[in-house]
Parts: C-alpha cells; sequence; structure tokens
C-alpha cells in the first residue's frame, strides 16, 4: 500500500484507517488496464453513437451512385470520404457513426428486455424457493434446449425483419443467464442475516425485494448485462449476415459486414472496417464486464 | 440414485413435450402451412384442397398431439419442398452435422485444456495472459468474419485446404477451427479457475509436502477433479454447438442439419424446420441429462439434495 | 507450451500439405459445377427452379427443340411436325433413339409421357407447362399425334422444352419416387450418381442419336454441387476446384475478368424487375390507390442510374410489362423519366407534399432494392424495407399483406407476352391491379392465333399498365458466367446453360 504522508509530522487519517472503500475502489479500477482500455474504447463508441448527426461528415442515407466503392484514404481515396463509401456509394463513416447507434441500441434494448425478464424469474425463484423455483428452472431448462440461432431465423423469416422484431426476439430468447445468475445470488442473499431482520419488522415481500436484494445482486447484474448485451450484438450481426436482421437502408455494422461479404476477395478493407468495429466493440464490452466483477468482488479474482 | 435417475427422465421428458409445443406453435401460427406445402403454381382451391386433406383446418392442438404422437415414432412426417420423409433428409444430414460437432468440440478442448491448466499453474505470467488474450479475442470474434478470413488466407491464397463439402476429413478443418474456437474462451476459463481451486486446496498441498512431482500432482491429483465441471460445460456446449453451426455450414457449404434447416425456412417447409429443432433440442436435453446423471455419479451430494 | 503451440502449427502445415492438388478439371476430362440452389427434385416435372430445366434439357430430349440462336424449332425426337388443324399437333419420330437404359425409344414412350403429365391428378408442379395438351394418341410405332385442348398459339414452345419424353416402361415401374433417385432419359448425358440436392454426376451418353440440334457432347463427365454461398463459389473457382460458375455479381465480375485468371461472358435474359403496386386497395387503404402517386413512384427512382452503376452487364431499362422481344411486347408506352422535382409535385397534387411512409419488400437483389428506396427517401417517400425469402414473400403477396414490392420475372424462358404480363394481370392471386379492362384485352389476346390481332391487342393491355402505373417496369436482367480458361462455354439469352456444347480447349 502505498503510504503518502500529507501533513509531515502529524499521520494522514488515511494512514491510520487504510484507503476508504471509494479510494480502493478507485485504485482497483485504474489499476485494471482491462476495464480502462475497455471503458475508453465503449467511451468512444458512445460518443460517436450520440453525437453522429453533430459529427458526421455526410448524410448516411444520400448516395450516389457514381461514386460507389471509394477506397479509404490510406488505399486510394480521398479526404471528403476519410474512409471511403459503399456500394451505394454512401459516405463509409458517416454509416459506421449511425451504425454504432443502431448496434448499441440493440445490444442494450435486448438485454433490458432479458434483463427485466430474466431478473424477475430468478429472483422470484431464488427469494420463494420451493414450487416456485421449480417452475422457473423448468422454464430455464427448456429455454435452454432451445437452439437460440435456428430459432431467431425461423421467427425472423415468418414475420419479417425490423428493428423492433429483432430487437424484441433478442430479448425474448437471452433472458436465461440473467435468470441463472440471479436466481443463485438471490439464494445465497436470501440466507442474510439482515434479509431475516427485516422480514422480522414486518418489511412486505415487495419492500424487501427492492430494498434489501436487488442492491445486493446488482453487481452481477451488471456482469450479466455486459455479455448479454455482446452477445446480443454477435447474434444480431449473425442475423444480418444471413439477410434477416435489421433491414436496409438502416446502417447496422452486421448488415454492413454482410453488404462487404461481397466483396471480399478485391475489397476486403469493406468488411475488415465494419468487422473491427463489431469485433472491437463486443470485446470492450466484454472487457467492461470482467473489469466490473474483478473491481467489485475482489474477493473472486485470483 | 434410481429415484433421481427418474426424476431427471421425467423432467427431460417434460422439457421436450414444451419445446416441441413452442417449435410447433411458432411456426404454425406464422404461416400458412396449406398454402405452403401447395406451392408456387396451386390455385386458391388447390389450397383449399390441401388445407382439408391434411387436416390444417383442425384446431392447432389437435394438430399438434398428432404430430408429436408421430414425433415420438421417428415419423416427422413429409417434406413440402422435397416430398421425401422428414426422418430420411435428416437421417443423411445429421451425421454431418454431428461430425463438425464431435471435432469441434475436440478442437476446443483439446486448445483450451492444456491452456487452462498452464494458466493456472503460472497466474498472471505470459502464459496466463496470452491463455487470457485468445479467450477474450475467441468471445469478441464474429464467427462468420472468421470464417471468411480462413477461407480467404488458406483456401484461396494459400491454396492449402479445400473450403466447401464434406468429403474427406480435410474439408471439416476450416469448419472445425471456426465452429471450435467459440467454445474455447468458455471452456479454458473454467478449466483455469477449477484448477486454481484444487491446486489451492489441502490435499495438493500435503502431495506437494511429500514431494510428489509436478506432473503426478497436476495430472494424477489436480486435474482429475478440476475437469468435472468442464466435462458437464463442453456436454453443454456441443449442444449449443450444434444449433449455432448454421452460418458455419452455410459458408462452407457443408450439408448439415443446421444448413437444411436455415434453407427449409427459406422455403417454408415447415416439418423439416419444425423437426431440425425437436432433434437439436433433444440433443442438448440428452446431453445435459448424461452429465447430470454424470455428476450425481461422481457427487453423492446432488442425489440426496 | 510453446513446443505444444509450434508442435499444433506443423501438424497443420503437415495437413495442409497433405492435400493433393485441386481436381482439376481438364486433366481428368471433369467439367465441375457449381450453383446455389439445393434442386429438390431432378425429374423435370417436380421442380420449378432454372436449375431444374438445366438438369432436364441435359439428361432428357423432347420433341423438338429450339435453337437458341436463331430461335428456329427444330427436329429432335420427332422427326418433323405438322399441324393438323388448330388444336392438333401430329408427328414423325426418329427411328433407332434409346434411353439411357437401353429401352427403345418410340411412340409408346410419347403417348405415355404426355398423356401422363395430362393427367392433374398425377400434380405435374408447373400445371401451366402441360395444361395445354388434352391428350396424344398413337397413330404407329413412329407416328404420334398430340390433341390440344383450345387453341394455343404457345404449344410449340413447350413441346421444344419442358415437355421431356419418358421412359414408359421405367416409369411405370419405378414412378416419380425411383425416377427421382434414378434418372433415366434419352438426352446428351446420362447421370451416374446422385445425392439430392448436394451433387449430381453425368457421363456422356454414348449411344446418344446422331445428327441432334442439341450436338454431340464433348466432355466426359461433368460433376454438379451445390454450393449455397457466392464467395465461397469464387473461391472454388479461383483454386482450380470448380470449372463454371454463374449468376457472378457485377462488381465481382468485372474483378474476376481483370484478374485473367477466369473467363467472364455476360448475356442478357428475359428476366426483367419490376415494382408491382397496389392501386385496386385491396391490401389496405394506402396512399398507391391514387394514381399520381404510382407515377409520382415512377418518377422518383433513376432507374438508368442503378442499370449504369449496379446492374451494369447488357442489361437495360425497361418501359413496358414485359421484355422487349417477346412476341406481342411493345415498347411504345407512356415513359417515366427520371424527374423527383415532378414526383415531389405529383406528390404534393395528390395530397402528400411531405409523403409518407410504406412498407416496401424484396426477395433478392438487396442492392438495387437498397437503391431505390434510396431515391424514395429524397422524395419524401420513407420506405419501411423487408427483405424475405422468395417463399415467403410470394405468400405473403398472394396473402395481400404486400402493398408494393420489388419483383422480378423470368417468363420460364418463354419468348411470348403470355408468359408475363397475361401471368399477373388477369386477376390472379398476384394481381393487384384488378383492371377488368386491361384482363380483357390480354385474354382475347391469349387466345387469338392471328398475329395482328394478339399484337394489338396485348399492346392496348401493356400502355393501359404504364398509364396507370400498375407496375413499375425497371430493368432487363443479365447474367454473369465465370468459368475456367481452358473451358469454351457459350451462354444463351434463355439462361439455360447447355453443358452438352461445351468443350475443353
Amino acid at each position: 500500500m502505498t503510504t503518502t504522508i500529507a501533513n509531515r509530522g502529524l499521520p494522514a487519517a488515511e494512514d491510520i484507517v487504510g484507503p476508504t472503500p471509494g479510494q480502493q475502489m478507485r485504485r482497483r479500477i485504474f489499476g485494471h488496464y482491462g476495464l480502462l482500455f475497455g471503458g475508453t474504447i465503449l467511451g468512444i463508441m458512445f460518443l460517436m453513437a450520440i453525437l453522429a448527426p453533430l459529427i458526421a461528415p455526410h448524410d448516411p442515407y444520400l448516395q450516389e451512385l457514381l461514386g460507389r466503392m471509394q477506397q479509404p484514404v490510406w488505399m486510394s481515396g480521398s479526404w471528403d470520404h476519410i474512409l471511403g463509401t459503399d456500394h451505394l456509394g454512401r459516405d463509409f463513416l458517416t454509416r459506421l457513426m449511425y451504425g454504432a447507434q443502431i448496434s448499441l441500441l440493440i445490444g442494450f434494448a435486448a438485454a433490458l428486455i432479458s434483463g427485466v425478464i430474466g431478473t424477475a424469474l430468478g429472483v422470484a425463484a431464488g427469494y420463494f424457493g420451493g414450487r416456485v423455483d421449480m417452475v422457473v428452472t423448468f422454464l430455464i431448462t427448456v429455454r435452454l434446449s432451445m437452439p437460440v440461432v435456428l430459432v431467431a431465423l425461423a421467427v425472423v423469416a415468418l414475420i419479417g425483419g425490423s428493428l423492433t422484431v429483432v430487437i424484441s426476439v433478442l430479448g425474448l430468447l437471452l433472458w436465461d443467464r440473467f435468470a441463472v445468475v440471479m436466481r443463485s445470488a438471490t439464494m445465497q442473499i436470501r440466507q442474510m442475516d439482515y434479509v431475516a431482520a427485516a422480514k422480522a419488522v414486518g418489511c412486505s415481500t415487495p419492500r424487501i425485494l427492492l430494498t434489501e436484494i436487488l442492491p445486493n445482486i446488482v453487481n452481477s447484474l451488471i456482469v450479466v448485462v455486459t455479455l448479454e448485451m455482446a452477445h446480443a450484438i454477435l447474434l444480431e450481426a449473425a442475423l444480418s449476415f444471413l439477410g434477416m436482421g435489421v433491414q436496409p437502408p438502416m446502417p447496422s455494422w452486421g448488415l454492413m459486414v454482410s453488404e462487404g461479404k461481397e466483396q471480399i476477395y478485391f475489397e476486403a478493407w469493406m468488411i475488415t472496417i465494419p468487422g473491427i468495429a463489431l469485433f472491437l466493440l463486443v470485446l470492450a464490452i466484454n472487457l467492461v464486464g470482467d473489469g466490473i466483477r474483478d473491481v467489485t468482488a475482489p474477493e473472486h479474482r485470483n | 440414485m434410481l429415484v433421481y435417475t427418474l426424476k431427471r427422465l421425467f423432467l427431460a421428458f417434460l422439457v421436450a413435450l414444451t419445446v416441441s409445443a413452442i417449435t410447433f406453435s411458432l411456426t404454425y401460427l406464422a404461416s400458412d402451412p396449406a398454402t405452403a406445402m401447395a406451392g408456387e403454381t396451386a390455385s386458391d382451391a388447390d389450397i383449399e384442397y390441401i388445407r382439408t386433406l391434411y387436416g390444417f383446418d383442425r384446431p392447432i392442438t389437435v394438430q399438434y398431439l398428432e404430430w408429436a404422437g408421430r414425433a415420438i415414432q421417428g415419423d416427422f412426417g413429409e417434406s413440402f419442398y422435397f416430398k421425401l420423409p422428414v426422418s430420411t433428409l435428416l437421417f443423411e444430414r445429421l451425421p454431418v452435422s454431428m461430425i463438425l460437432g464431435v471435432c469441434a468440440i475436440s478442437f476446443a478442448i483439446i486448445l483450451s485444456i492444456p491452456l487452462g491448466v498452464l494458466a493456472a499453474i503460472r497466474p498472471n505470467s505470459f502464459l496466463d495472459r496470452m491463455a487470457l488474450g485468445i479467450s477474450v479475442v475467441g468471445q469478441a470474434m464474429p464467427s462468420f468474419w472468421l470464417a471468411l478470413l480462413l477461407i480467404l488466407i488458406f483456401g484461396v491464397n494459400l491454396n492449402l485446404l479445400p473450403i466447401t463439402g464434406s468429403e474427406t476429413w480435410k474439408h471439416f478443418i476450416l469448419p472445425t477451427i471456426v465452429l471450435g474456437y467459440y467454445a474455447t474462451p468458455a471452456i479454458m476459463r473454467l478449466t483455469r479457475t477449477g484448477m486454481l481451486e484444487v491446486l489451492g486446496s489441502d490435499y495438493i498441498r500435503t502431495a506437494r509436502a511429500k514431494g510428489l512431482s509436478l506432473p503426478v500432482i497436476l495430472f494424477k491429483h489436480a486435474l482429475r477433479n478440476a475437469v468435472i465441471p468442464v466435462v458437464s460445460l463442453a456436454a453443454v456446449q456441443f449442444g449449443f454447438m450444434l444449433g449455432g453451426s448454421i452460418v458455419i455450414e452455410s459458408i462452407f457449404a457443408l450439408h448439415g442439419a443446421g444448413y437444411l434447416a436455415w434453407e427449409s425456412i427459406g422455403r417454408n417447409d415447415l416439418p423439416v424446420v419444425q423437426a431440425v429443432v425437436l432433434v437439436f433440442s433433444l440433443f442438448y436435453i440428452v446431453l445435459t441429462f448424461l452429465s447430470d446423471l454424470l455428476n450425481a455419479w461422481l457427487d453423492p451430494r446432488i442425489r440426496v439434495g | 507450451m510453446k513446443r505444444f503451440v509450434a508442435a499444433s502449427a506443423l501438424s497443420l502445415v503437415a495437413l495442409a500439405s497433405a492435400t493433393p492438388a485441386a481436381l482439376a478439371g481438364k486433366a481428368d476430362d471433369t467439367l465441375n459445377i457449381v450453383w446455389e440452389r439445393e434442386l429438390e427434385n431432378v425429374d423435370s416435372y417436380f421442380n420449378t427452379a432454372r436449375e431444374g430445366i438445366i438438369v432436364s434439357r441435359m439428361t432428357w430430349d423432347a420433341l423438338l427443340y429450339r435453337d437458341p440462336a436463331t430461335m428456329e424449332y427444330k427436329p429432335l425426337i420427332a422427326k418433323s411436325y405438322k399441324w393438323v388443324d388448330d388444336t392438333t399437333l401430329e408427328f414423325e419420330l426418329n427411328e433407332g433413339l434409346t434411353f439411357h437404359n437401353g429401352e427403345e425409344l418410340d411412340a409408346d414412350d410419347v403417348v405415355f409421357t404426355y398423356n401422363w403429365v395430362a393427367d392433374p391428378a398425377n400434380g405435374v408442379k408447373t400445371q401451366r407447362n402441360v395444361s395445354w395438351i388434352k391428350g396424344a394418341k398413337k397413330l404407329g410405332k413412329y407416328k404420334v399425334q398430340v390433341m390440344l385442348k383450345a387453341a394455343f398459339p404457345a404449344a410449340l414452345e413447350f413441346v421444344s422444352g419442358a415437355v421431356s419424353i419418358y421412359p414408359k416402361d421405367y416409369y411405370e415401374k419405378v414412378g416419380p419416387d425411383g425416377m427421382a433417385l434414378k434418372p433415366v432419359g434419352s438426352g446428351p448425358y446420362k447421370v451416374t450418381e446422385l445425392e439430392p440436392g448436394r451433387k449430381i454426376v453425368w457421363e456422356k451418353f454414348d449411344g446418344y442419336m446422331q445428327g441432334s440440334p442439341k450436338g454431340t457432347p464433348t466432355i466426359g463427365k461433368i460433376v454438379q454441387r451445390t454450393i449455397p454461398e457466392r464467395n465461397t463459389q469464387i473461391a472454388e473457382l479461383l483454386s482450380g476446384r470448380a470449372d463454371w460458375m454463374w449468376r457472378v455479381p457485377a462488381d465481382q465480375a468485372d474483378r474476376l475478368s481483370s484478374s485473367g485468371r477466369v473467363q467472364i461472358v455476360n448475356e442478357q435474359t428475359f428476366r426483367i424487375g419490376y415494382i408491382t403496386m397496389d392501386a385496386s386497395g385491396t391490401t389496405g387503404d394506402t396512399p398507391l390507390k391514387d394514381v399520381r402517386v404510382r407515377q409520382a413512384i415512377s418518377h422518383a427512382i433513376d432507374r438508368e442510374g442503378i442499370v449504369k452503376a449496379l446492374v451494369r452487364g447488357k442489361s437495360a431499362v425497361v418501359d413496358s410489362a414485359c421484355f422487349p422481344s417477346q412476341v406481342g411486347c411493345t415498347t411504345e408506352v407512356q415513359k417515366y423519366a427520371y424527374d423527383p422535382a415532378k414526383a415531389k409535385a405529383l406528390l404534393a397534387e395528390a395530397g402528400y407534399p411531405d409523403g409518407f411512409s410504406i412498407d416496401f419488400y424484396a426477395y433478392r437483389n438487396r442492392d438495387y432494392a437498397e437503391a431505390m428506396a434510396g431515391f424514395l427517401g429524397q422524395v419524401g417517400i420513407k420506405t419501411n424495407f423487408n427483405f424475405l425469402k422468395y417463399a415467403a414473400l410470394r405468400d405473403k403477396i398472394r396473402a395481400k399483406e404486400v402493398p408494393m414490392a420489388f419483383m422480378t420475372w423470368g417468363s420460364y424462358s418463354i419468348n411470348d407476352v403470355s408468359a408475363i404480363t397475361s401471368n399477373f394481370f388477369t386477376h390472379g392471386k398476384d394481381d393487384l391491379a384488378l383492371d377488368a379492362e386491361v384482363k380483357e384485352y390480354l385474354v382475347k389476346g391469349d387466345t387469338t392465333v392471328d398475329l395482328a390481332v394478339r399484337k394489338e391487342a396485348y399492346g392496348k393491355a401493356l400502355n393501359l399498365i404504364s398509364e396507370k402505373a400498375y407496375w413499375l417496369p425497371l430493368w432487363s436482367y443479365n447474367t454473369n458466367y465465370a468459368f475456367s480458361n481452358d473451358v469454351n462455354f457459350t451462354p444463351t439469352s434463355d439462361e439455360i446453360p447447355r453443358f452438352f456444347t461445351a468443350s475443353w480447349k
């Protein structure tokens, strides 16, 4: 532990009682390179998504058929289109920025829907146990037995793809991990003295769930949220790759990879740029998730 | 043990029943089987005729029960598109998916268990970080992207490996790498955590104190215990792989069951879609059932609790 | 660990180098062809795919053959034909022909085939190919008469195409199921191996008839494999493991061509693209009911620009609802030039100065569809785009759930307007215009033998369709064929690759 002598002569409070939990947390965060790296990338992508209408150099939907597939500036392109143009002559950088909106939106919204479903089921199972637990465990097993990609494909193909459909389908399919983790987390918390105390005082069940249980499982919840966000983004990309994801002209990264795949042998950058963006986004989300787990639960670090 | 087995068996059966009911209703509610079956050139009268002939006008519950009853006997009906029994098609295509799945899971295990063990022996070493790197990259890499990159490098630029079809074992190399890599991170992480826990336990310390050599400790004592959860994870991952191989099968032109299902979705060939979803689910259910039994056999506490 | 990595890397390289050199085509006299489609059934009466037509032309012969270059009908199984009257055709057969299994081909086989396919109970999948046949009768061992249900000017199209002659004894014995697994015909190539949907192997039929207008096959063996991913097909072609593929998108075709590693030939096809719009309001109350809105849409899309930038090849903009070379097709119709200002004015006039939002569907050429959606967006029409598989979209259209869709039609490679305009505007399930006048003209054209009368009737119908903008005809399609430098191959505008005319260089 670093000992900083703030006031020569008198020992600082810190030296006596050690760093406060907040300080410890900050140190762990800044000592965790994965978290820093992931957080930075994620932050940049967020800014890119939010500020896209302000900073994007062009209109993401404006096509210029005579200026198709111009290469990025470092290959043979011009500064007007830094990352080149796509197969309809739309600015690649602009579409990448707006695409960040879509990919992040899909990640968040799908994780939100599945989070609400999974947490509700998991907490109920963990808290009430008994029959409730049996039913929820059964539901989880059923869900795990269904091949996600196949079912998602079938549903999207049969009812037609759109942003709403893709988000809903993914949200309804990805709640299993939430339920599993929340269930066991709640089971642990339920045994705690303070829950028993709250019961003894006569707190209502909803109140115990909201004020005693939820705050204590929120850390594991955040970790699962990151995992499922990443999962949803990758799944959407795979659906788009098969032509069953978000529909054009919407600029999703999965769709951009899919559109670029036609050119893989000749204009490899068209699949590489959105591919890298997708890879970095998922990587960043995973790193942040791992980081949060390490930082908030140091006793589980190896 | 017998009671436990029967209980689990009953549960597995209930799960299979629920899954089949969900798939059946999903596909039948979302599209009209009579139109799909009648084909491109059918008139309205033809469609109505088929509707009554095959009983598509009856309540969906009745249709489901009939379908499920036949499915139990291995009869999944006839493909609208190929006009062949679905079971014939499955019998033809499943082996390819199975081979791919087995290869991929073996690849994942062969790659990730040694890496996980090595990472656990020297936590925070260069090796550990490399293993971590591999797993983090594996989790974030879109599999279709990896597949296309491998085709570009090994199939076209170097012209070393065949990239389509399933004629020889060489055809399975690239798809195996892509599909297997996807399962690597989870298995590696679990091995590492398991090993760390075991290595920190008292009996390993005792073994070390007794002066046993490192390989003996690792392989005879530690790995055996650490590997138990890995086995059940691998079983689960294998189930996921079967379902997730659609993209890989379509890129590498492997005519497996996943690809069959994907094409059938596009052709509104509902009996095939339902059958493949059900069969994949059944595989998963059977695998988890077996791994549960294995765990219960290894750990008596589970049977009782 | 390092050793482990090194060892696995080494073994990987060892595996890789053990792969035999490409299954070179010319060296072992095997033409390796790849396509995308899983053919449901090789029996030509039980599939609806274009690949099925390719298989059928290779494996079976019909009574006549239409020369793709001169468009003339030439004798094949039949030595000669004549119209006895408007509804009776008479054929004199060639003698000494045999099927692949040695069965002799004579009048019995022809009569059997015609009667068998004409019976709706046998369930031939494309009924329009055979629904004109009333029956056939034997006049002698080598003489046959075919009766039509009604006067049908386009009958010879089918006699020379879709109606392949099947071996009577064999077909009676094995039925359609047996034919699907072990096909037997009298065509230039015989099927020697078959994995349904995945692989077909043909060998040259040594007993093939002398002097056939299809020519004498020269390549010994043809192997077809189904590869769903276009990129994988290209990779196979570039690495020499495939010798022939088709439907290469324009961009890749240019690059492949300039790489010099393969040959690229472009040929136009009968297929045209069009946008169908719900003018009758059967799908709901949409702005498309107003003719001015449909005209605005027609003016808003730069078809010329899309053809130049995306479609390319031998394609051209089409203005009427048919392929220009088809009998009865006229290009003298109202034309809609690209004029976004006019489109906006028409929209304002119709009461949509700020545009509107509409569901827009497509099943192929996502990029073309995307470009069109982009153009519509520029005049204020917001499209909710939906990309479905063909079968799913067709069902949706027939269920009246699609107000506007980008579709294409290949007219079954039939050089007659009845195969396209009449197919869509005679109040069938795909008809969203439901215009009684149009239907009347088309029916008149379909049932008249006199060419001048037909042309006039079709002309009136096509003019109405254009004036009312029921369809926006887009462009004709073209196909890029890519094949090995070792192969001589000539594509045809009916989009039926004829491998029996291919040869090694």
